[in-house]
This record gives structure tokens, C-alpha cells and sequence, in this order.
């Protein structure tokens, strides 16, 4: 049996910190908790966590700082912990390099899913060479990198190259919110007014009409509200 | 630029002469055709009064403009032709008759304008009344709403912790539930309250974005089986791309609400429908349930966030009082409208959002 995977949790609230270590520790999991960002960023550097999950509001220093420091010279899985009402500091969060975020007050269940994601991309990165043509797989859709075939079911999905782009790039980091200016740097490159996302959500409406059977209920395209998209996660 | 010419046509001069320098031509031009009864001189020249009188402010420019009709008239079309003659008899009458006109119309123009500001001003104090009062409701729905599951919460995990070992494995399991129940209904609870701090407050107002409404639909649903995983919600939406000026988070909390109202306070296990329909100026969304229907009664009041009597069981209507008013602020300050209404098989919800700005 492989080791215990290390996650590191950075939260000031006691409270928070200890139901999240308990119920990480019940699932299998090594927990180290760091109540500063001080603390967490030595403990980063000491312990080499395979997960991070940091709380944005610390007492004592930035939480983007912290990202931005981490993502100088590592590339732990990092989830931003964030109350709901401020999306605008998740998409700094995410575009300064966090991998991920979940939203205050969250059940357990739910961190668990973002922890197997995360732990199934660092895995991925690890052996990158391999798996990175293996085609997408969920429910009914299949994503074939090789020959740029999307189906759905017995059905091929006629997709623009536009629309090719922006499924491939959701699709390839399935499980994982992407911002709106991630997407829009990555399908229309960095002159792209990343202000402007109309483009991006017209292209999005329109893959999700071919993609999904119903628009209005999706099942693969997830809108995160003036954060980004979420692909639905590969089921290998 | 654009500004200063405005300015300058909105002033009192201007509209003076404009309208006295329309009357003498419009004069010259009747008198040359019709020379032999020049009466209508004299009323084309108290119509330029009234209109003079009536679009500029106070006695002043009235007052003027009667002495200049009458010198015009004098000078211009009684006989002898361009030269003065205050001799005529009449004169004085004419000239009396002119400001008589001038004031009258001055008087009634400023006393219109007067009570159209009172008008406003009052219109005004109800507005910020009826705000205070919803602000108020809000507040004593709140307060009201809070305690109960507050009251759980304590009395559950002080009985946890004061009868450790002395309770049966599935009493305890209980109590765990019905706090994790309780705290969830504050969560929702204080969800909602936050999104009304994204209105501000002395202005109503919001920031809008243009979005994709099957989006923000589809989130709402989303999250809302969520936190109610055997939730069935028929959504109907029709299959253009509809954009729409909203705040989204908001919106999608006036659907979860809606839509939460609906599944709990039917009391049926018929799935709920949502519909989104496009009017010529609207995006109408709208919650179907094949439940009891709302209790005449409330019908009225529903949106203005007064809590339920203790006649009609409290407990179960628990926050209903505050997730509507709360969706009636959203869509009011979004100016769309919502209301409710009952069918023969179950209540409707719906509300409407302007596809401009």
C-alpha cells in the first residue's frame, strides 16, 4: 500500500481546522494543520504536502501572497478555502495559481471530492507522458484527443475549432474550476481583452447546447457564477 | 458642449423671444392675407402669451412680453403702419387685457409647477417609508426566524454533551441530524442575507453584467439539489441564447428561493416546474407547484416579509416571510415585478426582468 497522502490545512479558526483534520484523518488521510500563514509556509517548505488547503483570510498575511510564494518554487495541489460572497478574491486565487476552491460553509463530502480530484491531477502531472492523449470519459461522453473526435453516446458532436479548443481545455482539467480569463488567455492567446467574456460565454452556450441533452439541466459543462467553468470530472 | 445649448434653449429669454418672434411673423403673414380683420393679430399674440407664460419661470418674462405685444401691435399693425400711436382709443384696455391674460397663466403655470414638486416630494417620502418599513420586517423576520433553529442547535449539542453515554446510539444520531439540519437552514438563511448586502441600500440599485440566463438557471437548480438532493425541477427554456443585464448571484438566489419555497410549502410530490419564457420587453421566470396553494389571506402580504401567524403553524412556514421579501427587494431593484397566485391544482410564482437597462 502506497503512504498516507499529506494534506496541509491553513486556517486560523480552530474549529474549522479541527472538524476538517478529524474527518480528513477518518478518511485516511495525514493532516498537519498551521494556524498562521507564517506557520504554513515553513511547514509547505519542511513537510512538502501533497494538498494544501488555505483559508484566504489569515490574520497575519495575504492568502494570495502565500500562493504566489508557494507557486514560485512548487506545484502542490493548492485549494483556496473562501467565504461565498467574494468571488472576486477565488478568481485572484485561482489566476495567482491556486488549483482549486471550495466555498464556505462546505459538508465534508464535498472536500473530499475536491481532495480525489486534486490528488488524481497530481498524480496525472507525475506521469504526464502517458496520459495525456488518453481520451476523456464520462457518463456518455467520450473526448478522443488523437483524431479530434467529440461523441456523445453513438452520436459525434460537430464542434468548432473554437469550441474544440475550449472542451479540450476544460475536458483535459476535468474536476477543476477554470477562470474565465484562464480559458480566454488559453483558446484566444494573451492579447485576449480578458474583461470582455462575452465571446467565451456565446462560445460556452453554444457547446453546451450541442454537448448537453438539456441545456437548462447540464451534465458535463458547470457554470461557476463570475468565477469560471467546470468540466465534469473523468471517470477513468 | 452639447450641454450648453441645451441650456441655452431651456432658458427663460430664449423661449421668450422664440415664441414672440413666431407670433409677429405668423402675424405679418395673416395680416397680409386677411388685412380687413386684424382681431386675429391680437390672438396670435395671447397665445404666444399663454405659451411664454406657461414654459418660463415667474411673472417677469410674461410681464415683458405682454408690453412687447403690445407695443407690436401698436407699432405694426394699427393704422398709422410703423410709427407709434398711443392715442387710439381702447390702448389702455388692450394693454390691460394682454396682462390680465400674462398673469393669470403665469400664476396657474407656477402654482401647477408647485404642486407637481409637492407631488414628487411626497411620492418621495412614501418610497423611503415603504423601504424603512421593509427594511423593518425584514429585520423582526429575521430576528423572529433565527431563534428556533438557534434553540435547536443548543439544546441539541448541550444535551449531547450533558447525557454523554446515557443515550441510546440512535438518539444521538437524532440530535446530530437535527443540528445539522437546523445550522444548513442557517446557512440558507444567511446566504440570503448576504446577497441583500450586494443592493445598495440608499440607492436600491445594483451592478448589472449581461448573462447567459440557462446558466444562471442551471446553477440555481444545481445548487439547489445540493442541499436538497430529491428535488424534481422540470426546466423549460426556450432554445435561443437569451442574454439578460442582472446581478447573476442575486437572480439565482430569487430562484433558489422561489424554487425552495415551492418543493417545501406544497406539501405534494409532484416535481416542480420552471419555466422561462421571452415577451417582447421581458425574460419571465416562472415556478409552477401542484400543491396546496397559498392561503388567500397571505396572499397580499407574502412578499413583505411579515412572519407567518402562529394561526397557520409557525414552525413549518419558518423563513418563508424572509427568502420572499428578500426575492421582492432583488427583482425591484433589478425594476422587474413579481407576484403570486394560485391556480386550481397549486401555486404560481413568477417574476419578470426588462431586457434593457
Amino acid at each position: 500500500m502506497a503512504s498516507k497522502y499529506c494534506i496541509l490545512v491553513i486556517e486560523d479558526e480552530k474549529s474549522i481546522c479541527n472538524f476538517i483534520s478529524k474527518a480528513l484523518t477518518a478518511h485516511d488521510y495525514k493532516v498537519v494543520c498551521a494556524y498562521t500563514g507564517k506557520d504554513g509556509l515553513s511547514l509547505i517548505s519542511s513537510l512538502c504536502p501533497d494538498i494544501i488547503l488555505l483559508d484566504l483570510g489569515l490574520p497575519d498575511m495575504d492568502g494570495i501572497n502565500i500562493i504566489h510564494s508557494v507557486r514560485e518554487w512548487s506545484s502542490n495541489q493548492l485549494i483556496v478555502v473562501s467565504a461565498r460572497s467574494k468571488e472576486s478574491d477565488k478568481v485572484a486565487a485561482l489566476d495567482a495559481g491556486a488549483d482549486d476552491y471550495i466555498s464556505k460553509p462546505f459538508g465534508i463530502s464535498e472536500l473530499l471530492a475536491r481532495i480525489r480530484t486534486s490528488i488524481r491531477h497530481s498524480n496525472k502531472s507525475n506521469t504526464s507522458s502517458q496520459s495525456a492523449d488518453r481520451p476523456y470519459h464520462a457518463l456518455d461522453l467520450t473526448i478522443n484527443y488523437q483524431n479530434h473526435v467529440v461523441t456523445r453516446g453513438d452520436t459525434v458532436i460537430h464542434l468548432t475549432p473554437i469550441e474544440y479548443k475550449i472542451v479540450t481545455y476544460l475536458a483535459k482539467n476535468s474536476g477543476k474550476v477554470h477562470t474565465y480569463s484562464s480559458i480566454m488567455q488559453h483558446v484566444w492567446g494573451p492579447y485576449i481583452d480578458v474583461n470582455n467574456t462575452k465571446i467565451l460565454r456565446v462560445n460556452m452556450a453554444n457547446i453546451r447546447h450541442k454537448i448537453e441533452l438539456n441545456p437548462a439541466a447540464p451534465q458535463y459543462i458547470f457554470t461557476e457564477i463570475e468565477v469560471g467553468y467546470r468540466f465534469l470530472d473523468d471517470s477513468e | 458642449m452639447k450641454k450648453h445649448i441645451l441650456r441655452i434653449l431651456h432658458s427663460n429669454t430664449f423661449i421668450s423671444t422664440f415664441f414672440l418672434i413666431i407670433a409677429t411673423l405668423l402675424a405679418f403673414i395673416l395680416f397680409h392675407l386677411v388685412p380687413e380683420n386684424n382681431a386675429n393679430v391680437a390672438l396670435i399674440y395671447i397665445v404666444a402669451l399663454i405659451l411664454i407664460a406657461r414654459y418660463t419661470k415667474g411673472y417677469f418674462y410674461g410681464f415683458f412680453a405682454s408690453l412687447f405685444c403690445v407695443f407690436a401691435i401698436n407699432y405694426c399693425f394699427t393704422y398709422p403702419y410703423f410709427e407709434f400711436n398711443f392715442t387710439l382709443t381702447g390702448y389702455p384696455i388692450t394693454f390691460l387685457e394682454l396682462l390680465i391674460v400674462t398673469l393669470i397663466t403665469s400664476t396657474t403655470t407656477s402654482h401647477m409647477i408647485e404642486q407637481g414638486q409637492k407631488l414628487a416630494a411626497q411620492e418621495k417620502k412614501i418610497a423611503e417609508a415603504d423601504r424603512e418599513k421593509m427594511r423593518a420586517n425584514l429585520l423582526r423576520a429575521i430576528s423572529h426566524d433565527l431563534r428556533t433553529p438557534l434553540t435547536g442547535i443548543i439544546g441539541s449539542s448541550s444535551s449531547l454533551i450533558e447525557n454523554h453515554g446515557k443515550m441510546s446510539e440512535q438518539d444521538n444520531k437524532e440530535l446530530i441530524q437535527a443540528i445539522y439540519d437546523d445550522a444548513s437552514w442557517l446557512r440558507n438563511m444567511v446566504e440570503n442575507l448576504l446577497s441583500v448586502t450586494r443592493i445598495q441600500s440608499d440607492t436600491s440599485t445594483i451592478k448589472k453584467s449581461i448573462e447567459i440566463v440557462e446558466e444562471v438557471v442551471s446553477e440555481a437548480v444545481s445548487r439547489l439539489k445540493k442541499r436538497i438532493p430529491d428535488a424534481r425541477i422540470n426546466v423549460t427554456i426556450p432554445k435561443d441564447i437569451i442574454m439578460l443585464p442582472m446581478d447573476a448571484m442575486l437572480i439565482e438566489q430569487v430562484l433558489i428561493n422561489l424554487l425552495e419555497n415551492s418543493i417545501i410549502h406544497s406539501h405534494s410530490e409532484l416535481p416542480v416546474d420552471l419555466t422561462v419564457t421571452e415577451t417582447s420587453h421581458t425574460i419571465v421566470f416562472q415556478v409552477d407547484d401542484y400543491g396546496i396553494g397559498i392561503a388567500e389571506e397571505r396572499l397580499p402580504i407574502l412578499f413583505d416579509g411579515i412572519p407567518s401567524t402562529a394561526s397557520n403553524t409557525a414552525d413549518s412556514q419558518k423563513g418563508v416571510g424572509i427568502g420572499l421579501s428578500i426575492c421582492k427587494t432583488i427583482v425591484l431593484a433589478h425594476k422587474g415585478e413579481i407576484h403570486a397566485e394560485n391556480r386550481d391544482n397549486g401555486a404560481t410564482f413568477l417574476f419578470s426582468l426588462p431586457k434593457t437597462e
